[in-house]
């Protein structure tokens, strides 16, 4: 009895030390386990610091994806595609990088953007906040709201996920994005990005004059831009000067190229 | 998959049980109250349902189907948050194959399980915010399948009343990781696969 119990022992060790050796990254704890590092972590700062490196010429050029969900061989193809344009100073994706929310869906999608030459700039979408998904998001890119100013163009990225918030009349936070669009000496022109359209019944419908007003005001928004319904067009939902840009999901095979020169945009289909 | 119907499948089991016990009338009271107690309990490392979760249940079909309900835990130095979870696991025993008097090996186990995780974030039905069928999935109710193996011995049977210990391996995926990966060749199939070990420690 002594001596089997010793085999068993030894085997068991042996199997434990086996399997722990060869399944190192296979041992999964729980589908809301968030442990990002490296190059997971503060992406967007990191992005910010990569723009910031870039060489400034007189035109901006941003490739514009979004709502890449489970469409990850697609969302391969058009990080392809985008790296073989040699001009593009930054990528931006309009939300919904995930699909069910989940700690990985995270890290999967982010592992295909960070093989973009260009940095990229992930605004939150709605399918990105289910579950644990906020904490994932914050861990992994920052903050929900944020923005920064390249060649005199300030990019502001708000979170219009009203619903993921219930309503609760500070998605989105009006009061920040006022102060974003202030004008001040570092910008001349705002570009705007966010997932849901203010039209949209996910949109807070109490706070959607107030957002249109508020990108109005300065006369500054050069345009904003949205995902959520992916499919293209370019509007002016609320028949004035701001045109808004409803981004193709990376599903269509198509992704939209923005040029800006002298505080004017012109924008081209690409298809992969 | 759905809770209740998971629930349900418990309880007839569990029915099945009482109902041989109550035709067995040579039992004393005692005998018939140990009865109840659970065949044996388990701890299993990680395999998607906690880092470490403690386990009890029931055999049933001459130790051909284990029933388990799992209290999961993922502590914060794994997590940003630690997890608290809980996951019922039905494993079917399906060869088995008697090495000697003290060891039997069973090859292949298939299981299901179906997982949640505590805390508000992680809702069951929808909440009333959204309209109806606005996400098709619920980040509280997960659940998956996997195969394994075990080894049953008779360590412990000596000097304690427990009557062996069964070690297991299990390897398995979840519907939301599948479905993430249907359709894509992207995701490499190591990233959707949820290994896990434990012990089995039988009365």
């Amino acid at each position: 009895m002594e001596q089997l119990r010793m085999k068993i022992s030894k085997i068991l060790i042996l199997f434990a030390l086996l399997t722990i050796t060869a399944c190192d990254g296979l041992f999964d704890y729980s589908p809301y386990v968030i442990d990002y590092s490296g190059q997971n972590k503060s992406v967007n700062q990191k992005n910010i610091k990569k723009l910031f490196s870039q060489k400034i010429d007189d035109t901006t050029i941003i490739a514009l994806t979004g709502d890449t969900h489970r469409f990850y061989d697609e969302t391969v193809d058009f990080v392809k595609a985008v790296n073989k344009k040699s001009s593009v100073d930054l990528v931006i994706h309009v939300g919904d990088i995930t699909d069910f929310g989940l700690p990985k869906q995270y890290e999967w999608a982010n592992s295909i953007l960070l093989k973009l030459s260009s940095p990229y700039f992930v605004v939150v979408g709605n399918h990105d906040l289910v579950g644990n998904g906020s904490t994932a998001y914050k861990e992994m890119f920052g903050a929900f709201n944020y923005s920064f100013i390249y060649d005199s163009l300030k990019f502001i990225f708000v979170n219009t996920n009203s619903r993921e918030f219930k309503f609760s009349g500070n998605v989105p936070d009006i009061n920040w994005l006022e102060a974003q669009l202030q004008p001040n000496d570092n910008f001349t022109n705002a570009v705007v990005i966010f997932h849901v359209p203010p039209m949209d019944g996910d949109f807070n419908s109490s706070l959607e004059q107030a957002f249109h007003n508020t990108l109005t005001r300065y006369n500054n928004v050069l345009f904003a831009t949205h995902g959520h319904l992916h499919h293209y067009e370019i509007y002016k939902p609320y028949n004035d000067s701001i045109s808004y840009i409803n981004v193709y999901g990376v599903e269509h095979r198509k992704f939209n190229i923005i040029k800006i020169t002298n505080n004017k945009f012109e924008i081209e289909t690409c298809e992969f | 998959m759905n809770f209740k119907i998971v629930l349900i499948i418990a309880f007839f089991l569990l029915c099945s049980r009482l109902d041989a016990y109550s035709q067995d009338s040579q039992d004393t009271d005692s005998a018939k109250y140990t009865k109840f107690l659970p065949d044996y309990v388990k701890l299993q490392f990680a395999g998607g349902i906690g880092f470490l979760s403690l386990g009890l249940g029931y055999t049933f079909f001459d130790h051909r189907l284990d029933v388990s309900f799992f209290y999961g835990y993922v502590p914060i130095f794994i997590s940003i948050d630690d997890l608290h979870s809980v996951s019922l696991q039905l494993t079917g025993k399906l060869i088995r194959i008697k090495v000697n008097e003290d060891i039997d090996l069973l090859p292949l186990n298939i299981g299901f399980f179906i997982h949640h995780t505590f805390g508000n974030e992680y809702w069951i039905s929808l909440p009333s915010h959204y309209p109806d069928e606005y996400y098709w999935w619920a980040p509280g109710r997960n659940a998956g399948l996997f195969i394994g193996g075990e080894i049953k011995t008779k360590l412990l049977s000596d000097k304690t009343p427990a009557s062996g210990t069964a070690f297991y391996v299990r390897v398995g995926s979840r519907g939301l990781y599948i479905a993430s990966m249907f359709g894509n060749s992207a995701i490499p199939l190591s990233e959707i696969i949820e290994v896990g070990f434990g012990v089995a420690i039988y009365r």
